[in-house]
């Protein structure tokens, strides 16, 4: 009896091999990405990489920069270059090389701003204090990279660029001299605005995100990072017409979270304070016809659109929805760019035209107060929050942790595929 | 309106006339074709629509029972059958489903009349279509207005229910891609219109305006209620087009026919009015006194005929004139002859007795008395026999008037005072003169020695007239450029054949008048272009009337 468990033991070891194969990283093979979506930031850092980033809590870690130093006022910041990065065309980065990428970028924001750069330092001299910097250089408009004759961008991250075809396709081929080491995968194709999704890793609509997807496709959500909101004089005065719940559970098929704030709970910690009861619709917009104007070509925002419009109708209000801009509603989509509080709140607040404040993540008070303050001026009715969904073939290994890396941009750096 | 004229208005009137009644009843005729022509183009277009309509419906019904028999709506329905159901997760069934079957509605109602998924409004779900829970089992197909995010459409909407779940509902629109299908040939125009109102007759009717032949057909819903009207508007653009050529070709003929009517006037006046022109002017000479004019024959027709007819007449009128010119003038010199004998007889007898005395008494011893008083008596009508022939020689010899300004007034005073004597004579019966003369009579052209020579002459007369005594009147006044002198009496008067002969040399009503005076009156007028006329009636007296010009 000993001897048989023990030979059970010995074909379920071997039985278990194969598997164990299976869940071990491998180097080599390709992947297709298929995006409904033309959005650059999502693919391009995994081309060209920013100084620091921002991790999935919101705290700056190191990137292309190593360490850095600031004087007490906040004005002159010193990066310590991270050493051995290469451009990938072979070039290695050095400080001059960051200034000549950074300053125009930074000075369309801060005129004041200079830049001082010996071997692998770099200084930038504000006349301003700058205390949220180091947010600011974890943005993708701030990557360090250049163009090449073609206009293809050249950066230092894991992928360098084979072939670009703006608003189609870009293919990617794996960087061998990445200072972080190799990426799994060998090459990477990423098509834009595709059609059908076939690929290996693809978008998914809300409208197909409770549909019975083949075997070897699996669903992956990331958090909440795009608000749909209406926007527009008393916009905010809709707000007990219109029922999220249906919007959330129907339209976004439950993959959403209905928004009362603009940011969302997981980012703010607060933002269920605003999920209060509706005040009263004001009886005068009923008198009058409100055209919505919602982004052309969007089909989910028309249906929103059109969601809001027969709620308004049953409240009495005519909502007109239209694709045709100047409108006196707008329905917006705002994505998130990173998870610092303090820097959406800032960015939703100048889309919104309110001026710049000197909001800090750590003092979430003033966060909350500066997000009522915005919401009161009820130039914007905050809809629903929205993550990504995408479809993952079972081929592809190690996808959940390799997005953990921080922002709302694809990882395909440490991810790899079976063959 | 002259002949010519006459011949233009009937041509251009007839032809007028007759190419406004041949377009009138063309375009009439043109007009009733067209309306034949529409009718049957609209129940072809209308018969053809029903077929589509029926062939669409059966296309629906047929699409409608495909989903219901779907695994699709199978696994759905169980799905919804089940205490846990989700029917959010179907939201965008409906639209899929549509797609797939090319149906422009199709909703997923579950089985409390709450739309589960909506193709042609995906935002209303959860909404109620509680129509559906009254619908029952009927396959049929029925018009429906949809209500839609952007407006209405129209409908061909067939409903399904599968296994007390769901309600399917569903159609195609009935728009203008639906019109497009159906034979519209040129002119015709097809038109859906969804917009009822009170106005929006509920039955067939046609009605034309200028421009087109409008027939209304109504299109009914499932319980009767009118959703829609189908126009099928002919266009009367064709006919309109046709009608003004009809006109215009008209307009054309007629104002051909205006100037062939101007031709054929003159045409015809140049063959029957130049001879009647012709033919009047020569009547106006001989009425002139040319006697010898003669009209053209230019035909043989019976314009030709009356020129031939005319000549002879003025042919006959000469002949008679030359007759009774001779016979006036046989007439005249007999009258000349017995005046001369009978003035020369009156002399000549005393002479005769006187010479014959003479012959008697030479041997008696009163000769020498005899003899004296006889040489008296001789050389006394020696003179009047020289009186009479010195009258027929002033006579023969009346000068030409030497013209001067003559006031006729002055005149007229000047030749009744000479005879102031013989009117008052003793003895004479009281003849009692009037002078009506206008004191703002103008002057004449005239030789004063013959206007005092002819008026002596018709004053003695009037005189002679007036034995009994009676009224002589001197009248004289201005006319228009001219000026008239009137001598009138009271007199026994004359008679019309008197009057016609008064002027003529030698004829005289007086016992002892040489029948000169009024000859040499009418020759004094003559000389001076005037004009003498006698109004007389027996027993009224008479009036000569003398006009010059100013």
């Amino acid at each position: 009896m000993r001897l048989r468990a023990w030979a059970w033991l010995a074909l379920s070891s071997l039985s278990l091999i194969p598997v164990a194969g299976a869940t071990r990283p491998r180097y080599g093979g390709s992947i297709t990405v298929d995006l409904s979506s033309t959005s650059g930031a999502t693919i391009l850092p995994l081309v060209e990489e920013t100084l620091v980033r921002l991790n999935e809590k919101g705290e700056i870690d190191p990137l292309l920069a190593t360490a850095w130093q600031f004087d007490p006022d906040k004005r002159r910041w010193r990066f310590s270059l991270r050493p051995k990065v290469f451009f990938h065309d072979g070039e290695p980065l050095n400080a001059s090389h960051a200034a000549a990428a950074l300053l125009p970028a930074l000075r369309k924001k801060y005129a004041d701003v200079n830049a001082t750069a010996g071997g692998q330092t770099l200084v930038l001299q504000f006349d301003r204090a700058m205390p949220d910097l180091l947010t600011e250089l974890a943005s993708p408009h701030l990557a360090l990279f250049r163009n090449d004759e073609k206009g293809t961008p050249v950066g230092t991250g894991p992928f360098r660029v084979t072939a670009w075809e703006p608003g189609r396709r870009i293919a990617l081929a794996a960087f061998e001299e990445y200072w972080a080491g190799r990426p799994f995968l060998d090459s990477a194709v990423v098509n834009l605005g595709a059609a059908r999704a076939t690929g290996d890793i693809f978008d998914i609509p809300f409208s197909s995100a409770r549909r019975v997807l083949p075997e070897h496709i699996r669903i992956w959500e990331s958090p909440v990072h795009e608000l749909i909101a209406l926007v527009g004089d008393n916009a905010n005065a809709l707000a007990p017409a219109i029922d999220r719940t249906p919007i959330v559970n129907v339209l976004a098929q439950k993959k959403g979270e209905a928004a009362f704030g603009l940011l969302p709970q997981w980012l703010s910690g607060y933002a269920f304070l605003f999920a209060g009861p509706p005040s009263r619709l004001p009886s005068q917009l009923r008198a009058v016809s409100i055209t919505l104007t919602y982004p052309a070509s969007d089909g989910f925002a028309r249906s929103i659109a059109e969601r809001v419009a027969l709620n308004a109708r049953d409240a009495g209000i005519t909502v007109q929805p239209t694709s045709n801009p100047g409108g006196a509603l707008r329905l917006v989509r705002w994505t998130l760019e990173s998870s610092d509080a303090a820097a959406e709140l800032n960015r939703i607040g100048s889309l919104l035209g309110f001026p710049e404040r000197a909001l800090s993540a750590a003092r979430p008070q003033e966060l909350y107060e500066a997000e009522r303050a915005m919401l009161d001026a009820h130039r914007i009715l905050p809809i629903l929050f929205l993550p990504d969904v995408y479809g993952i073939a079972t081929r592809v290994h190690n996808w959940d942790a390799a997005q953990k890396s921080g922002g709302f941009s694809l990882h395909l750096e440490n991810i790899w595929v079976e063959p | 309106m002259s002949f010519r004229a006459k011949i233009f208005l009937a041509i251009t009137v007839t032809v007028v006339v007759a190419v406004w009644i041949v377009a009138g009843v063309v375009s009439t005729l043109v007009a009733r074709s067209f309306e034949r022509r529409d009718e049957q183009r609209t129940a072809t277009l209308v018969a053809q629509f029903h077929a589509e309509f029926n062939r669409r419906s059966a296309e629906v019904a047929r699409r409608l029972d495909a989903i219901a028999s779907s695994d699709e709506i199978a696994r759905m329905a169980v799905d919804l059958g089940s205490p846990q159901a989700d029917p959010g997760k179907y939201y965008d069934q409906a639209q899929n489903l549509a797609r797939e079957q090319s149906l422009d509605f199709l909703e997923l109602v579950g089985p409390d009349a709450s739309i589960i998924s909506s193709a042609e409004w995906p935002a209303r779900f959860g909404y109620k279509e509680n129509w559906l829970l009254s619908f029952g089992d009927s396959k049929d197909v029925f018009l429906k207005r949809e209500e839609l995010a952007d407006g209405a459409a129209l409908g061909l909407i067939a409903v399904r229910a599968v296994s007390g779940q769901l309600y399917i509902a569903g159609g195609q629109k009935l728009d203008k891609q639906f019109l497009d299908t159906l034979p519209v040939v040129e002119g015709m125009r097809v038109e859906l219109r969804t917009t009822i109102d009170s106005t929006t007759p509920s039955r067939e009717i046609t009605r034309s305006t200028p421009d087109a032949t409008i027939t209304s057909i109504p299109l009914f819903g499932r319980e009767h209620q009118l959703l829609a009207v189908l126009l099928v508007e002919n266009s009367r653009l064709e006919l309109a087009s046709l009608k003004r050529y009809i006109r215009d070709t008209a307009l054309l003929v007629g104002s051909g026919a205006v100037l062939l009517g101007l031709l054929l006037s003159f045409w015809t006046a140049s063959r029957v009015t130049r001879p009647l022109r012709e033919l009047t002017s020569s009547v106006r000479e001989v009425a002139e006194g040319k006697w010898d004019a003669r009209a053209a024959v230019r035909s043989s027709d019976e314009v030709g005929q009356l020129a031939r007819d005319f000549n002879r007449m003025t042919a006959q009128l000469v002949e008679q004139r030359d007759r009774m010119i001779q016979a006036e003038r046989v007439a005249a010199w007999r009258e000349l002859a017995r005046r001369l004998a009978h003035e020369l007889k009156n002399p000549l007898f005393p002479l005769q007795i006187t010479i014959e005395n003479l012959q008697r008494s030479r041997d008696t011893p009163q000769f020498e008395e005899v003899f004296r008083e006889s040489t008296t008596t001789l050389l006394a009508e020696l003179d009047n026999l020289k009186t009479i022939v010195g009258r027929f020689s002033d006579f023969s010899k009346m000068p030409a008037p030497e013209l001067e300004l003559t006031n006729l007034n002055q005149v007229v005073r000047e030749v009744i005072k000479l005879f102031d004597a013989q009117i008052h004579a003793e003895g004479r019966p009281e003849a009692k003169v009037e002078l009506a003369l206008d004191e703002n009579l103008a002057a004449i052209q005239a030789d004063p020695e013959q206007i005092r020579r002819a008026l002596r002459n018709l004053i003695l007369n009037a005189l002679d007239a007036m034995p009994a005594g009676g009224v002589l009147t001197v009248r004289t006044q201005n006319l228009d450029g001219k000026v008239a002198l009137e001598i009138s009496d009271s007199g026994a008067g004359l008679t019309p054949e008197e009057c016609e002969r008064l002027f003529t040399p030698y004829y005289t009503t007086k016992q002892h008048g040489t029948g000169l005076g009024l000859a040499i009156v009418q020759s004094v007028v003559s000389d001076h272009k005037g004009t003498i006329t006698v109004h007389s009636e027996p027993g009224k007296g008479a009036t000569f009337r003398i006009e010059f010009k100013a």
